[in-house]
């Protein structure tokens, strides 16, 4: 808890001491950081195993991008209103996904992201196909408001969802319907026959970690200013669950950590060579294999010790 | 009007016929095992009554109101907990926490995504007593997956009795029990239905515990039932006889 606070502090104040383009990529790292979280739900908390997560980052990304270009809706309204729909949406995907178990689950939610990846290739009207949505504004209000314009201003609404989000799963996983969850991970035949719905109960915690998946996606294209295809693709699915695996599945905060440590170590490794992500993989194995519960593992065991 | 009732239960697997028109009434209080052979068809049957194998014709009836279209966990919330021949349980969770998610089911804000201090307060006391019952509450804090064969076993009728059912329905609960282990766990379980308030319908192989924990004994040949009263007649009748106890009497 007092980690945690201090955290906070130190993100809170991290405009006053960093570059703008420090920043840009801190910005950046919290987005992805709380599209990793959201999988965390999935995969750490209920074991079930999404290579589609990009789905949800698309659906919020250019939901957001067109209520912005098309419509007035001021830029926190639209943020929401894209998460909402991504959320919805996945009730819709978990129906169809939760048919299958296991592998075929996983099977499921990738064909559904490369659906929607295709989809976004062919409805010009809406995906603006391969030339993407471009010239997405970050829309003063409500109110006249105009701080989430800035750079910084943007920060700190990023940084708001995200700690908003973490405290919503942190609570949710505590809850009766956590338990649930965890029962189900564990053993959801057990589970069934203890009297649960674990249908209902996979199909809601889909349909949050969208709405939450899709809450990053939304935040992610007014701050690039654009969305394309690339925000679908299968690549940046396996990319999530690389993230919620090297930062720590089931924990909430790992996955957080996972998302940084992917973006700094791109942003490093791709100063020295083309072939960075050979080396991302080899330490991906690294965790893997040595470190199953991840970066945040690792540290709560040195806290231990 | 008896609590359980069975009709004309049947289920064909293509030109196998598992379970053959079986009909069977428990009374409430009644303790009633199912016996007979490998094969039998009294694991299919208990899958018929909780719903997880739709039968092909017949019917169960649950205090007067048919289950017919009734999926498992309606079954279960309607008040039928079963254990499973094979353990399952959830390894990771003390046993304590594993009685309180089995208690949870069976309360209204079960589901509820925040908070649920006073779903767990609750759903802990009633995980709590089904431990204490059973003779847990000293391993109560362990993980079920450390626990000895015979603990989770018993933690596993536990996590049933938890859910304070109307009919607990037992699937082997002496399965792959040394000896000594099967005559604690049917002391255990002979305490538990001392009372006469559960009623309690067992599959069960060993003989001894039959005897032990039946007042009705229902028995089984190939999906039909050829026998069907209390053990002492049970025991002398002659087709149980050939078919199954092989001179145990």
């Amino acid at each position: 808890m007092r980690g945690l606070i201090i955290a906070v502090i130190v993100l809170a104040a991290a405009p006053l001491g960093l570059p703008p383009f420090a920043m840009t990529l801190l910005t950046e790292a919290l987005i992805l950081g709380l599209l990793a979280m959201s999988l965390d739900l999935m995969v750490g908390y209920t074991r079930l195993i999404s290579f589609g997560h990009a789905a949800a980052y698309g659906l919020g990304a250019y939901t957001c991008g067109d209520l912005l270009l098309h419509t007035t809706l001021p830029l926190p309204f639209a943020v929401l209103a894209a998460a909402l729909a991504s959320g919805v949406i996945a009730i819709g995907v978990a129906w169809t996904c939760t048919l299958a178990k296991g592998v075929s689950f996983s099977m499921l939610t990738l064909a559904f992201a490369q659906l929607l990846y295709a989809v976004a290739f062919k409805w010009t009207a809406v995906t603006g196909a391969s030339d993407g949505l471009a010239g997405i504004p970050r829309r003063a209000g409500p109110f006249g408001l105009t701080v989430f314009q800035t750079k910084n201003g943007y920060y700190y609404l990023v940084l708001a969802c995200l700690l908003g989000a973490y405290a919503f799963c942190r609570s949710l996983v505590q809850s009766p319907f956590g338990a649930v969850l965890r029962g189900i991970r564990e053993n959801e035949p057990k589970t069934l026959s203890l009297g649960y719905n674990t249908r209902l109960y996979k199909i809601a915690v889909v349909a949050i970690s969208f709405a939450l998946g899709g809450l990053s996606g939304a935040l992610y294209s007014p701050f690039a200013g654009f969305a394309n295809t690339d925000l679908l693709f299968w690549l940046f699915s396996g990319q999530v669950l690389i993230m919620v695996i090297v930062g720590g599945k089931g924990t909430l905060i790992g996955p957080i950590l996972g998302a940084a440590f992917f973006m700094l170590l791109e942003h490093v490794l791709s100063l020295y060579t083309e072939s960075w992500a050979l080396f991302f993989g080899l330490i991906f194995i690294g965790f893997v294999t040595f470190a199953p519960d991840g970066i945040w593992g690792l540290m709560r065991r040195r806290a231990r010790v | 009007m008896a609590l359980l009732e069975l009709d004309g239960l049947t289920k064909r697997y293509g030109g196998i016929t598992a379970v053959n028109g079986v009909g069977m009434r428990v009374e409430a209080g009644e303790v009633r095992a199912v016996i007979g052979p490998n094969g039998a068809g009294k694991t299919s049957l208990f899958h018929l009554i909780t719903g997880v194998v739709v039968a092909t014709s017949g019917e169960v009836r649950f205090d007067g109101r048919s289950l017919s279209g009734m999926s498992s966990y309606q079954r279960c919330q309607a008040g039928l907990s079963r254990t499973f021949q094979l353990t399952s349980l959830f390894p990771e969770m003390s046993a304590r926490e594993n009685c309180r998610v089995a208690a949870q089911a069976r309360l209204g804000r079960r589901w509820q995504p925040w908070g649920g201090a006073g779903v767990f307060r609750e759903a802990s006391a009633r995980g709590d007593e089904a431990l204490e019952r059973l003779g847990l509450t000293e391993i109560a804090g362990r993980p079920a997956g450390l626990l000895s064969h015979g603990d989770q076993r018993l933690l596993e009728v536990a996590m049933a009795l938890a859910q304070r059912p109307r009919v607990l329905l037992l699937d082997e609960p002496t399965q792959g029990l040394s000896v000594e282990e099967t005559l604690t766990a049917v002391e255990t379980l002979a305490g538990l239905l001392a009372d006469g308030t559960l009623t309690v319908l067992l599959v069960e192989h060993d003989m001894e515990v039959v005897f032990r924990l039946a007042q009705k004994i229902t028995v089984m040949h190939r999906g039909t039932v050829i026998a069907d009263d209390i053990p002492s007649v049970v025991k002398q009748d002659a087709a149980v006889q050939a078919a199954y106890l092989g001179g145990y009497a």
